[in-house]
Order: C-alpha cells, then sequence, then structure tokens
C-alpha cells in the first residue's frame, strides 16, 4: 500500500506538474496515478532503469533525470488498448529480478533483436524505447537546450542553404 | 399585461437577427452592424474572447499530458471528431464531442462540429481561392444540378472586399481558372515546391503549381493593425486561437469590429429551434430560441433573418421551422431542402522522395502549408470518363534523419543529429462531388436532443463518378510526380467517409426555379424573402475551391442587398 501514499502525494500538486521542468520531478521519488495499469514500486523503479539504458546520463541529462519513464506510463495508462497494456506488463515482467548488470545485458540483447525472447517481451520494448525516445524529444531539456523547438519562428525560408 | 408583452417584444426586437458566428455569420453580423443595424447574433455554443479564451495558445509541446495524443478513452468516447486531423490536445476543447451532440448516420459520415462563438473559422485550414465562371458554369456547361444563379463578375467586388479586410496573402498567378484577387505578398513555395512548378509547365503546360493562397497576414495594412491583428508570426498552432489574430476568425476580426459598433448584441448559449414564419403577415417574423443551460424558450423578432448555422445545421434549422404555409420546412415549396447536399472527395494521397535540390532545405514554417494545383481536368473540355474534376495540395519538405536503432550515448546523440533525409513530397485530391437528390439530410421522427429538437439523419455517400476520379488523380499525380523524378512513390488511398473534408454544402441551393432550388440570386428563400441563407447550405454545386472565402463573400453581398431592400421598404 506504499503506493497509495505515494499516489496521494501526487495528487496534490499533479494539477501542476504538466508546468513543472521535468528534471525537478526527480526519479523514482514520486509515480503517478495510474488508472488501467497495476503498477507496483519495484516495477516502476525497473521502467526507470531500463529507461536510463536506453537514455543515460552524460554530460547531458538522462531519463531519470527526466522522468521519462512516468511519461512512458502515463502513456501506456492513457493512449493504448487493454490488450497492449497486458502485453507492456507481461513483458516487462522478463526483465525483473535481474542485477544491474543482468538486466543492461538483456536490454541490450533484446535491443539489438538477437536475442530470442518471447513476443511480450519484444512488444513490450519496441513501446518501451518507442515512448522513452518520444518523451525525450519532447521533454523541456531537450526543447529548449538541445533540439529547439520554436513557439514563434516569425519567418519562413524555403530556400535556406545546407551547409555541406 | 398586454403592455409588459408589448415591452417583451420591444426588447427582443431587433433590425437583423444572425443565426451563428462562425466564418459565415461574423461576416453579416460586421456587415450589418457597420451599416448600423441592431443586430443579434445567435450562437449555440459558448462565448470565445479573442485571445483571452485561447486556453493553450502558447504552450510548449510537453506541457501537454500526451505531448498532443488525445488519450484512448477520448477518442473511443468520440470516434468521428477524432478522425479529424486537428483533433489533438492542444485544440480538442473547440471541437463537439460526439457523444454530446448525436446524429444518426445512415450511410457514414464524419461530421465535424465547432460550436463556440467563432464555430470552425477558429479551427479552418485557412485555404482560400476564389471561383471563377468554369466552377459558376460548371452545372449548366456539364448537366447537373440546377445553374447557379450567379457568376463570376457579380461576386468579383465582393470577393475583393473581404479579402481586403481579412487579409489573403498570394500571388497573382494570371489563371483564369482561379481568378487572382486582393493580395498580400504569397509565402513562398519551397526549392522542391518551385522545382516541381517548373516541372509540370515544361511537361504539361497547362497544369500548374502555385503558392497556396491562405487567410494570413504576410504584411498587416492599416485595416488590419485597426482590427487589433498583426502579422502572422509563423508558428503554425492556429487550431489553438492566434494571439496575433495572425489568420483570420471571426473572433480576430469580424465579431470584434461589430461588437465596437455598439449595435451588436451576441447571445451564446443560444440554439435556435426554429424561424417563426407569420402565415398571416406573409414572412419570417422572428427565431424560437433556446437557452442551451436553462432551457428556457424566448422568442426575438426581427425583419431580416440571416441564417448561417453551418451548412448542415441550416438545413435542421429550416427543416424544423414548419407552419401551416409551409408545412415541409420553411420556404420548402419545391420540396428540395435537405437534399442535394454535396461534400469535397479527399480520399485519396500520395507521397514520394525527391534526391534533389540537397542543397537547399527549409527554415521557420510556412503558414499557408506549400503549393496548390488548380483544377486542370475537364476544365476547358471534357476530357475524362467522369464529370468535373480536382485541386490538389502539394508540398516538400526535409526532416531530420534519425537512426533510432542504437541504445545509450549512441542513441543520444544521434537524437540531435543535424543531419536530413532526402526532400519529401506529398500530395492530397480535393475532388469536386456532384449534389445528388439520393445524398440528403432529414429530420429523424422520434429521435429527439436534449433540447427537444429532432436529430438529423445524415444520408450522403460517394458515387461512380467519385471513384472514377480518384482512379484519375492517383494515375495523373504519379505520372506527374514520376515525371518531376520523384522516387518512392507511395498512394494512400484513404477512403475516408464523406464529412471528414469538412467541406459539406448544400440542401438550400440557389437556383433561378423556385421549382427546383430555395434561394434566388441574393440568398433569399425564393418564398420567404427575409430569410436569407449564405453559408455552405447555400452552394448548388461544389467545385474545387475551399469554400469558405466564397461564403465571406456571399455574405457581404448578400448584407449589402438586403439592407438596400430595407431601406427601400422591400423587406
Amino acid at each position: 500500500m506504499e503506493r497509495r501514499i505515494a499516489i496521494k502525494q501526487v495528487l496534490i500538486f499533479a494539477g501542476g506538474m504538466a508546468l513543472l521542468p521535468s528534471f525537478l520531478r526527480g526519479a523514482g521519488k514520486v509515480s503517478i496515478q495510474t488508472k488501467n495499469l497495476d503498477v507496483s514500486a519495484e516495477q516502476e523503479k525497473l521502467l526507470a532503469e531500463i529507461a536510463e539504458i536506453i537514455i543515460p546520463k552524460t554530460t547531458t541529462p538522462g531519463a531519470k533525470d527526466l522522468g521519462l519513464h512516468l511519461f512512458v506510463l502515463k502513456m501506456i495508462d492513457d493512449c493504448y488498448e487493454k490488450t497492449v497494456q497486458q502485453k507492456f506488463m507481461n513483458g516487462l515482467k522478463s526483465f525483473e529480478g535481474l542485477d544491474a548488470a543482468a538486466l543492461k545485458q538483456l536490454v541490450i540483447a533484446v535491443n539489438s533483436g538477437k536475442a530470442s525472447v518471447a513476443e511480450d517481451t519484444r512488444s513490450f520494448y519496441k513501446l518501451m524505447k518507442q515512448q522513452t525516445i518520444n518523451g525525450y524529444m519532447n521533454s523541456k531539456y531537450v526543447m529548449t537546450n538541445l533540439v529547439i523547438w520554436e513557439l514563434i519562428p516569425g519567418r519562413y525560408n524555403g530556400y535556406f542553404p545546407v551547409k555541406a | 399585461m398586454s403592455n409588459l408583452n408589448i415591452e417583451g417584444v420591444k426588447k427582443n426586437t431587433f433590425d437583423a437577427i444572425v443565426i451563428g458566428s462562425g466564418i459565415s455569420g461574423g461576416w453579416a453580423a460586421k456587415e450589418f452592424t457597420e451599416k448600423g443595424l441592431k443586430t443579434l447574433v445567435l450562437e449555440r455554443g459558448r462565448d470565445v474572447k479573442h485571445i483571452i479564451d485561447y486556453p493553450t495558445t502558447n504552450k510548449f509541446p510537453y506541457e501537454f499530458e500526451h505531448r498532443g495524443e488525445p488519450a484512448l478513452a477520448i477518442k473511443k468516447e468520440n470516434p468521428m471528431v477524432s478522425k479529424c486531423y486537428a483533433f489533438k490536445e492542444d485544440s480538442m476543447h473547440f471541437f463537439v464531442k460526439d457523444k454530446e451532440h448525436p446524429y444518426i448516420e445512415e450511410k457514414p459520415f464524419d461530421w465535424i462540429r465547432g460550436y463556440q462563438v467563432g464555430g470552425k473559422s477558429l479551427l479552418w485550414a485557412r485555404q482560400t481561392q476564389r471561383w471563377s465562371d468554369f466552377d459558376f458554369e460548371g452545372p449548366a456547361r456539364d448537366d447537373f444540378a440546377v445553374d447557379w444563379p450567379i457568376r463570376y463578375k457579380d461576386i468579383a467586388p465582393w470577393y475583393s472586399y473581404v479579402e481586403k479586410f481579412a487579409g489573403i496573402s498570394g500571388n497573382k498567378d494570371g489563371l483564369t481558372e482561379l481568378p487572382d484577387g486582393e493580395f498580400l505578398p504569397a509565402y513562398p513555395l519551397n526549392a522542391v515546391e518551385d522545382y516541381f512548378k517548373k516541372s509540370l509547365l515544361g511537361r504539361y503546360g497547362n497544369r500548374h503549381v502555385i503558392s497556396a493562397r491562405g487567410a494570413h497576414i504576410s504584411q498587416a495594412k492599416q485595416i488590419h493593425l485597426a482590427q487589433g491583428r498583426a502579422q502572422c508570426q509563423n508558428r503554425r498552432l492556429c487550431q489553438r486561437g492566434c494571439p496575433f489574430g495572425g489568420y483570420f476568425s471571426s473572433n480576430a476580426s469580424t465579431l470584434p469590429w461589430a461588437e465596437r459598433t455598439g449595435n451588436m448584441t451576441l447571445r451564446p448559449f443560444s440554439v435556435v429551434e426554429s424561424v417563426i414564419y407569420d402565415d398571416k403577415l406573409g414572412r419570417a417574423t422572428g427565431v424560437r430560441v433556446i437557452d442551451t443551460n436553462t432551457k428556457e424558450v424566448t422568442e426575438y423578432y426581427a425583419k431580416v433573418i440571416f441564417v448561417n448555422a453551418a451548412a448542415i445545421n441550416t438545413n435542421l434549422i429550416l427543416l424544423n421551422s414548419t407552419s401551416t404555409r409551409f408545412p415541409n420546412g420553411l420556404g420548402n415549396d419545391s420540396g428540395v431542402l435537405g437534399k442535394y447536399i454535396a461534400f469535397h472527395n479527399y480520399s485519396a494521397r500520395i507521397s514520394a522522395e525527391y534526391e534533389g535540390l540537397k542543397q537547399f532545405t527549409t527554415d521557420g514554417r510556412n503558414p499557408v502549408g506549400g503549393g496548390y494545383i488548380p483544377r486542370f481536368r475537364n476544365l476547358h473540355k471534357q476530357e475524362t470518363d467522369f464529370k468535373r474534376g480536382y485541386a490538389a495540395g502539394f508540398s516538400a519538405y526535409r526532416s531530420t534523419a534519425m537512426n533510432t536503432s542504437g541504445i545509450g550515448a549512441g542513441l543520444k546523440s544521434e537524437l540531435q543529429s543535424k543531419r536530413l533525409t532526402p526532400w519529401r513530397v506529398g500530395s492530397h485530391m480535393m475532388g469536386e462531388t456532384i449534389p445528388k437528390e439520393s445524398n440528403f439530410v432529414k429530420l429523424d421522427s422520434d429521435r429527439k436532443d436534449e433540447w427537444g429538437i429532432p436529430l438529423l439523419k445524415i444520408s450522403v455517400d460517394y458515387d461512380d463518378n467519385d471513384v472514377k476520379m480518384k482512379k484519375d488523380y492517383i494515375e495523373q499525380l504519379s505520372e506527374m510526380f514520376t515525371s518531376a523524378g520523384f522516387t518512392n512513390i507511395k498512394v494512400n488511398d484513404a477512403s475516408q467517409a464523406p464529412g471528414l473534408d469538412i467541406h459539406e454544402m448544400g440542401g438550400v441551393r440557389m437556383g433561378n426555379d423556385p421549382k427546383t432550388s430555395m434561394l434566388n440570386k441574393w440568398h433569399q428563400l425564393h418564398a420567404c424573402k427575409n430569410v436569407f441563407v449564405t453559408d455552405g447550405a447555400s452552394m448548388t454545386s461544389t467545385s474545387t475551391q475551399n469554400p469558405s472565402l466564397t461564403y465571406m463573400a456571399f455574405t457581404a453581398r448578400a448584407v449589402d442587398y438586403a439592407v438596400k431592400a430595407m431601406k427601400k421598404g422591400e423587406l
């Protein structure tokens, strides 16, 4: 029932959450309220670890800094059919109970497509990676620091020269 | 008691009533109030004040819970509107939810609606092309529908009139099939759009790619500044409502203008149940309005009534306005009311790649989207086994090339790649459909909405002509793409239901003969001269142009006529 408490804490400021710089949300400290998925605190931690393997912290923030696993959960919970959600939760199980090194090895193997794994595992990973990237590219950090998104371009050039 | 009634009637009496506040209703409001008439503007939805009521307008993508994607539960609850390309987290609040306003589909029809002050003028794709006599003479030449009671010369000065105020970008292209207008500077074609233009001219001589003409202020004139509008900032977030007033909407333009005259009374949450016809006086005297919140019924009166509820709802109101004189709907002596509904065939698109011109890309955003290919098929003479033709959109762009197969630090740096893909090009068809008696809307005899108004049954479908035309579009565009050296050509035979084009038209068509049409050349009901229809319902045929500009011009022209007729005591 620890998760319930975490949920309550989150609800208090959930309304303003979208406006907070995502890196301030912290990783693993808070979780989001899910409507359809039944995710344990352990599983949530695991998702954070997998996301961090996909987008690690380097000289710039990684998945944990940006809370990307929470975004993935939010998307799977709200935007996908039940069957997809079930596959996602099922597939996640194949990554449970491993130490850090083994987890990383498995994720890399699944990513390469070489590992012979169950269909659900593959589905889980495909979606996990896709939404982690989606969350990363659409994070405030990336959109304001790395791949700048302009609210007000104020210009259009149809013959913009490409630097060789 | 009788004194009170007289006072009540007086309080509820205006010079003019306008039903609807979208593109055409907004224009009617502006024209009437500017000419000094006390005007009641009725809107069934809530008020949307320019800028103040655009809650998402300045949000960044990461401020949307699902980064724009509507949640699955919302999509499932709203299967029709969810198909609309603009129905996203940033604009959902401006669309009617299917569940809240049901209708009956005898055949699949995606009815996309915006019930609020400004209507769909907040959401439109802002493409504006004039009609020419190739369009107005279409039914007569090709033997369908009925002859339009007007020609290009009747409407040309009114196109100029509305274009100057609304702000339309474009080039003077000198094409008789797509007359030039009062243009602000065009948004230029990009390198590959330009290349395709030249390629087509070289090969065909008579197929053109022009800069799309759009209702964007590419250069603000005094008339736009006076409306409180400024130059378009190339945001391409138009569906959220524009804080600069960079594109034309009722909210940014005509309604505030009407408001400033002091002659407008705008009444939101007011659904019109019917137009009141007085059998003794032989004219319409007003409208019966239901307050959508309290359900209270109020009657309002005026000398002249403009029905601008958007094509299908205008049909509904007239069908529901019955009297001893008009048992089948107001002005419906001919029996054509609700029939000959048509739309634009948007059911095919085509895409490809181009390996050339890699020294260029685009920078910033083009608010009108790119290029436009005016109708070339069956233009001067019949040349195919189907009637009429299609216009097409055309645009080219490059994206960032990203290889997402990696993982870890490698993937991370790849996601910041500045490498570009080759140019990608795309086109979509905008085909004319032939109005037919068998494509109709009518009132359901049993089921009613929450306000006691009969639900509408929609029975509209494609026909053989549409199928043949679509095949021709795919063949011709494939050939045009191939000859330009485009590769990897992919056809998307989208097969979407009618309605999703959001260009539904007709049902209250214009015509010379009261036996076969509803409206005369001034948009007056033949049989009830103080009721006018100037929205999409009045269209006799659809041609291929995006229709909104024509509704604006129709409306300004009809109000001018109505006010002159009133002064002469004719109305």
